[in-house]
């Protein structure tokens, strides 16, 4: 939204990677698909093969049958003697018309075959390249979502979502097009360039050479031009992500938006983003613009030098590296040569899309790469059901190293007890809670759950154990019935409805028009605040857990539910270990524990009545509200 | 959210309207459509001169033949050959000169082609890149224009990719389809037009397979267009999972639901996985048999054209000529199969793109609105009802009350009673749907949204804050106010404490949403946020439920104060937050059940006694001993 605060770091050092690194790994995606590899590669070679041959045969047409009716008469083309003729050939005198005829409808038989053979492998090849290559995009998706999993909360603040996500979809996509028809046709390319060149090579060495004079040039200019777009598609894919962030931002705050008239300078600033991204753009077609002439210039070039060195050669009647210049010779280089531009002018279209999916490519490996700051033990201590004792040894946490947010916090919670943690706003409350399912480590100090330090479990297995209700209520664009069914898959409906009839959520469910089956907007849009805080804490209840946690899960319930809440609440709570933040005394005062905290220090501890009796912060906290109402009590 | 999934084949309306956008910025079109066709003419007359430099060859090897020949011979050789005798003459005394001015010509025509093709295709990816910019503008300003009813329903991971995704699909198609489309058109014309005017009996064999290409890509087209559509839904789809799952990856987490998220997320995976190849089966048989086709009539007029040379019906030059244009023929059938493709996808992605562009924006300026000079403050509800939905069942129901400028109106209920509903109303982020809403006695309705919402500041339940920083945010209304400004409402709001001992100050990044701060921060910026307005009307939702009761009161003072020279609506669930409004307004599922005072509410009102005693903690014994501990 605002320029200024985007998150620049990851921006700046862009670790662009080297492109022969990137293009090993996606090929060692490739490898284990290995047979249909190899599958593909034989048919890409007859595909390949079919084009070097038939404009042999084209040649041969000339030399064995077409050129000798030619010397038949006195309008001789060159001297055909030196022909080579794969079949037999004819001779000036013994053949006739109708014999050279029939040469010539047989070697174009034979073409016929061949074309029909490569257009089979042709075709076959495209459809395995595909389904391979759709298959490792799909594997990479996969990946790319299983690596967002394990980015931890603190990822996030210091990546944008919508840049993050940009990778996934965008980024991705480029990459699945160019998997998908590119790679084939730039292999078949490759492999048919290839083989021209050698084929040119053996048919004539030196005339071959001279065919191929520009092919280093056009080597140099296509290098230098793709490493040029290559940088601005790096600074494009960077632009789009830009996009991507901004609109995912701008579309969840769409409210506030409107809210503040701010329409107008929201669309501006998009507007400049989308600027960038257009310019971005724009500046790397104008290199991969120019590729695609410039080798089509050469290409014509390529086919003038053929073309004229081989009617020179013919004037001249000259041999050429010990062979005959034949009309037939000149004609299949020719061809050659022309079937030789073909495939390069189609690598220089694709090759702005290869270029774009490079770049994406290395964005997305970025991702792929980047190391889960909080990891699963190698030896992890098996847990199964925990007992609930909770304990904080002097934990120290922070954000950013410069603000301390936990001091040396100490606590013991054992199994069954409720602790309530009171304190302003910015005091630690949340950050303490976010330690036990280990969304942070601390920076120093322990947290033990039974003992065991929460680093040596495996992450699944503590969480498990642990129901948690947020402060930030998160709901998902699904059914009341799944939402609440999301912290235990495979509760019945009943099991469902009889938990939200626990937390007083089934009233107001039932009341709706589908019932349980209403399905909810993104973030449980369609709902008061209290009611999506209602089936949150619902779920938390479903997931029978060993730990509760709930971080001012009342907070926007009216006071009247929200005492009907707690007396469910207390009943549940029992047996296991609680921990409650809340505002509203009422709500803690039958704690085993109070934890007064107050910038990132537990200042006070004790039960209720222990901490009015010392008459302290609490005590203070305590009396404001009660003297809110006092001079209304009725006497 | 279902995209046009069902509609068989392309969708030309969409496409069509996309093209208009292609004309936004008719120089860079003028330019790359001018280059097309100049580049085009020089491409097609290579093969001219490539046919020039083999005639000379035959020629020169025929008047290489001349010197020992009586004039018998001579005659039988200009007859056999079909040269005259001057001809004869000069390419004998001079054969090497016409090659050179051959090559030189095809120099000239390569660079030529070269210049214009670049340019042809810069300006066509320039023009491209402009129709996409418009494109994501357009669909910014409609997004953020559309009403909250839309966003409600509407998933942001969707949007997401029609911005996107689907725009890119079309710009490819701007950007390279359509001129690649216009050169293919004008190079076949032009080719078949040369060929036939070369030798026409050659040129018959090459137009059957022009019929063939058609109905193949019709074919193609009503086969793969609802495969596009569908692909571009299954990616919607894909991100609107990705979306939720990096918004709530804490509840994710915390439910260890990571496998079974991977598992829905891997199963519409698979299903984009398989349209994809659905569609690449199609592309692999499609496009080799074009080239199949193509390759076969190369075979037959070679052979056709191999047997008008042994009956000498043929120059050799205009044989190879022939084979270099019948490329020209076939490169663009190839290259239409490939538009095809292109024109479908793009077509899909449009009517998804123009979906959004094309809904009907709820809530917005009547025509002949007037903008709202700056308002009394005095507001009326007139027997307003309001559905969410069409049919549905009300949520709020025929409530009426009126408010004087400058009063403080708290309203009270149960959760779901429908207390931030009736807030949303007066911004018109819904309309009423009977009834009407009257400020300084004018219906809202009347008024521009602008003018209207500028009045009014509102603090919303939900709070969300931009990535930014603190004052950033702050000033999110009015980016223009001073810093004293600022500070003053952070004071008010009782977060300037908090903001100064941050080592950035009113620097200090929020995070997305204001991630990097605790709840209780968040609404005391949101506060602020509003203050800063300045407006004449004040609404608070629920704004301080985060807050603990200290901060709460330190605020509620400031606001008290600020309060008094605006009309105030003020939600909350502490008595001690909404004893001192004039007004106090009880909603009992969507119907106005009592107003009044504190004071006349306690004695009256059966309902606002018993949230009043919900709120009093029972603890007098505690209390007592907690006092006599003190003394
Ligand atoms: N993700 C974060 N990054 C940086 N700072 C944070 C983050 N989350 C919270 N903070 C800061 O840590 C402090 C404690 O926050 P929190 O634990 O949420 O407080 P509360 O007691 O209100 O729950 C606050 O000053 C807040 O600004
Ligand atoms: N965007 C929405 N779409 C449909 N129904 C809604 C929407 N927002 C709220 N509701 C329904 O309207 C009723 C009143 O909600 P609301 O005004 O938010 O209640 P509260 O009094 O808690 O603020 C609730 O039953 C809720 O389910
Ligand atoms: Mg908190
Ligand atoms: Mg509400």
């Amino acid at each position: 939204m605002f320029d200024g605060g985007r998150f620049m770091m990851d921006r700046e050092v862009s670790r662009a990677q080297s492109v022969p690194q990137t293009l090993r790994r996606l090929g060692g995606m490739f490898a284990p698909y290995w047979p249909w590899m190899i599958l593909v590669m034989v048919l890409v070679l007859i595909v390949a093969g079919s084009q070097v041959y038939t404009a042999v045969l084209l040649g041969q047409a000339i030399d064995c049958y077409v050129n000798p009716a030619l010397l038949s008469g006195s309008g001789t083309v060159g001297d055909a003697a030196g022909a080579n003729c794969w079949f037999e050939r004819a001779d000036t005198q013994g053949w006739g018309v109708p014999a050279l005829l029939t040469g010539l409808t047989h070697l174009m038989l034979i073409t016929t075959a061949i074309y029909i053979a490569s257009a089979a492998s042709r075709s076959l090849s495209f459809y395995m390249m595909s389904a391979v290559g759709n298959r490792v995009v799909r594997r990479i998706r996969v990946s790319l979502f299983r690596r967002i999993h394990s980015l931890t909360l603190g990822y996030f603040n210091r990546h944008e979502a919508g840049d993050v996500m940009s990778r996934l979809t965008n980024d991705l996509d480029t990459l699945q097009q160019s998997i998908n028809f590119m790679m084939i046709s730039v292999l078949l390319a490759v492999v048919t360039v290839i083989w021209i060149l050698i084929q040119m090579l053996i048919i004539n060495y030196v005339y071959g050479l001279i065919s191929m004079a520009l092919i280093p040039v056009m080597y140099l200019v296509t290098n230098w031009l793709s490493s040029l777009a290559r940088r601005e598609f790096r600074k494009a894919r960077r632009e789009i992500g830009n996009i991507n962030a901004d609109l995912q931002e701008n579309i969840s705050g769409v409210r506030e938006m409107q809210a503040f008239v701010r329409e107008g300078a929201s669309s501006e600033s998009f507007r400049e983003v989308n600027a960038a991204n257009r310019d971005a753009n724009i500046s790397a077609v104008s290199y991969t613009s120019a590729l695609s002439p410039t080798l089509e210039a050469f290409g014509f070039l390529g086919l003038t030098v053929a073309t004229l060195a081989g009617g020179l050669l013919l004037l001249n009647g000259g041999t050429l590296g010990g062979q005959a210049v034949t009309l037939g010779l000149v004609i299949t280089y020719i061809n050659l040569v022309q079937r030789l531009n073909q495939p390069i002018g189609q690598i220089a279209v694709m090759w702005t899309n290869v270029q774009s999916a490079i770049a994406g490519s290395e964005r997305i490996f970025e991702l792929l790469d980047e190391e889960p700051e909080i990891q699963d033990p190698p030896q992890p201590v098996a847990v199964n059901r925990l007992r609930g004792r909770v304990e904080f040894h002097h934990v120290s946490f922070h954000y950013n190293p410069d603000e301390p947010v936990l001091d040396r916090i100490s606590l013991i919670a054992r199994p069954g007890e409720t602790v309530a943690i009171v304190g302003p706003t910015g005091a630690g409350k949340t950050t303490i809670l976010n330690l036990i399912p280990r969304f942070y480590d601390p920076i120093s100090g322990s947290v033990k759950i039974d003992g065991v330090d929460v680093r040596q479990m495996r992450r699944s297995d503590l969480r498990s154990n642990i129901g948690m209700v947020l402060q930030d209520t998160f709901l998902f664009n699904d059914t009341i019935m799944n939402n609440i069914r999301f912290s235990r898959e495979g509760a019945t409906d009943a099991e469902v409805r009889g938990v939200a009839e626990l937390s007083y959520a089934d009233e107001f469910i039932r009341r709706l028009e589908d019932g349980y089956e209403t399905v909810l907007g993104e973030r449980g849009s369609g709902l008061s605040q209290g009611q999506r805080q209602l089936l949150s804490i619902t779920r938390a209840i479903l997931a029978d857990p060993r730990i509760l946690i709930l971080d001012e899960a009342t907070s926007s319930v009216d006071t009247r539910t929200e005492l009907l809440i707690q007396g469910a609440l207390e009943a549940l709570m029992r047996g296991r270990t609680s921990f409650v933040v809340a505002h509203r005394l009422s709500t803690i005062r039958n704690a085993d524990q109070v934890l007064m905290m107050q910038d990132g220090r537990i200042i006070e501890k004790g039960t209720h009545t222990e901490l009015l009796a010392q008459g302290g912060a609490y005590h203070a906290l305590y009396m404001s509200q009660y003297q809110a109402l006092e001079d209304e009590v009725p006497a | 959210m279902g995209g046009p999934g069902g509609r068989p084949g392309m969708n030309l309306p969409a496409l069509k309207r996309a093209l208009g956008y292609s004309l936004h910025h008719s120089r860079f079109m003028m330019l790359a459509l001018g280059s097309m066709l100049v580049g085009t003419l020089a491409q097609l007359a290579v093969p001219q001169f490539i046919q020039d430099i083999l005639d000379n060859v035959t020629l020169a090897l025929a008047a290489s033949g001349m010197a020992g020949l009586d004039s018998a011979g001579l005659d039988s050789l200009m007859a056999e050959s079909g040269f005259t005798l001057e001809q004869l003459t000069a390419a004998n005394n001079n054969p090497l000169q016409p090659l050179v001015v051959s090559s030189i010509l095809i120099l000239f025509f390569s660079i030529g082609r070269g210049v214009f093709a670049f340019l042809q295709a810069y300006m066509a990816e320039k023009n491209g890149q402009y129709a996409a910019y418009d494109f994501r503008n357009e669909l910014f300003a409609k997004i953020s224009s559309l009403s909250f009813s839309y966003h409600d329903r509407q998933r942001t991971g969707e949007l997401m990719v029609r911005a996107t995704d689907d725009v890119e699909k079309v710009r490819q198609f701007i950007s390279q389809g359509l001129l690649m489309a216009g050169q293919a058109l004008v190079l076949m014309v032009a080719s078949l037009s040369i060929l036939f005017y070369t030798n026409w009996r050659l040129a018959l064999v090459v137009v059957p397979i022009l019929p063939v290409a058609m109905l193949m890509f019709m074919f193609f087209g009503s086969r793969v267009g609802p495969l596009f559509a569908m692909i571009q839904q299954r990616l919607s789809h894909l991100n609107s999972i990705l979306q939720e799952n990096v918004a709530g990856l804490q509840v994710v987490k915390s439910y260890v639901r990571e496998k079974s998220e991977q598992a829905r997320f891997g199963k519409v995976a698979d299903e984009h996985m398989r349209n994809s190849i659905r569609v690449s089966r199609f592309m692999s048989v499609m496009f080799p048999f074009l080239f199949l086709v193509a390759n076969l009539a190369i075979v037959a007029v070679t052979w056709y054209g191999g047997r008008l040379l042994i009956f000498d019906e043929l120059t050799l030059g205009q044989w190879s000529k022939f084979m270099l244009y019948i490329t020209y023929i076939f490169f663009p059938i190839g290259q239409f199969g490939f538009i095809i493709a292109m024109a479908t996808q793009a077509s899909a992605s449009a009517a998804r793109v123009f979906e959004i562009l094309d809904t009907d924006v709820e809530v917005r300026n009547r025509p002949g609105a007037r903008t709202l000079d700056t308002v009394q403050g005095m507001v009326e509800f007139r027997n307003v009802t309001f559905r969410y939905f069409e049919g549905s069942e009300p949520v709020l129901n025929d409530v009426s009350f009126g408010v004087m400028p400058g009063e403080t109106v708290a309203i009270l209920g149960a959760t779901g009673s429908g207390k931030s509903t009736i807030i949303n109303l007066l911004p018109r982020f819904y309309d009423v749907s009977d009834g009407a809403i009257l400020i300084d006695g004018i219906d809202i309705r009347d008024a521009t949204l602008d003018s209207l919402r500028s009045q009014i500041g509102i603090v919303l339940q939900e709070t969300v804050l931009f990535s930014g920083t603190i004052r950033d945010n702050i000033a999110f209304g009015r980016p223009e106010a001073t810093d004293i400004e600022v500070e003053a409402v952070a004071r008010d709001a009782a977060i300037h404490d908090f903001i100064v001992s941050q080592p950035n100050g009113y620097r200090t990044d929020v995070g997305e949403r204001g991630s990097t701060l605790s709840g209780g921060q968040k609404q005391r910026v949101a506060i602020a946020r509003a203050l800063l307005l300045q407006p004449r009307i004040l609404i608070l939702d629920d704004s301080t439920s985060s807050v603990d009761l200290q901060t709460e009161q330190r605020i509620q003072q400031a606001l008290d104060r600020l309060m008094e020279q605006r009309t105030s609506f003020v939600i909350a669930q502490r008595i001690s937050t909404v004893r001192n409004a004039d007004r106090i307004l009880i909603l009992e599922n969507g119907r106005l059940a009592a107003t009044g005072t504190h004071e006349t509410l306690m004695e009256s009102n059966e309902l606002y006694a018993d949230i009043f005693s919900s709120q009093l903690v029972d603890d007098s014994a505690a209390l007592a001993e907690a006092q006599a501990g003190w003394a």
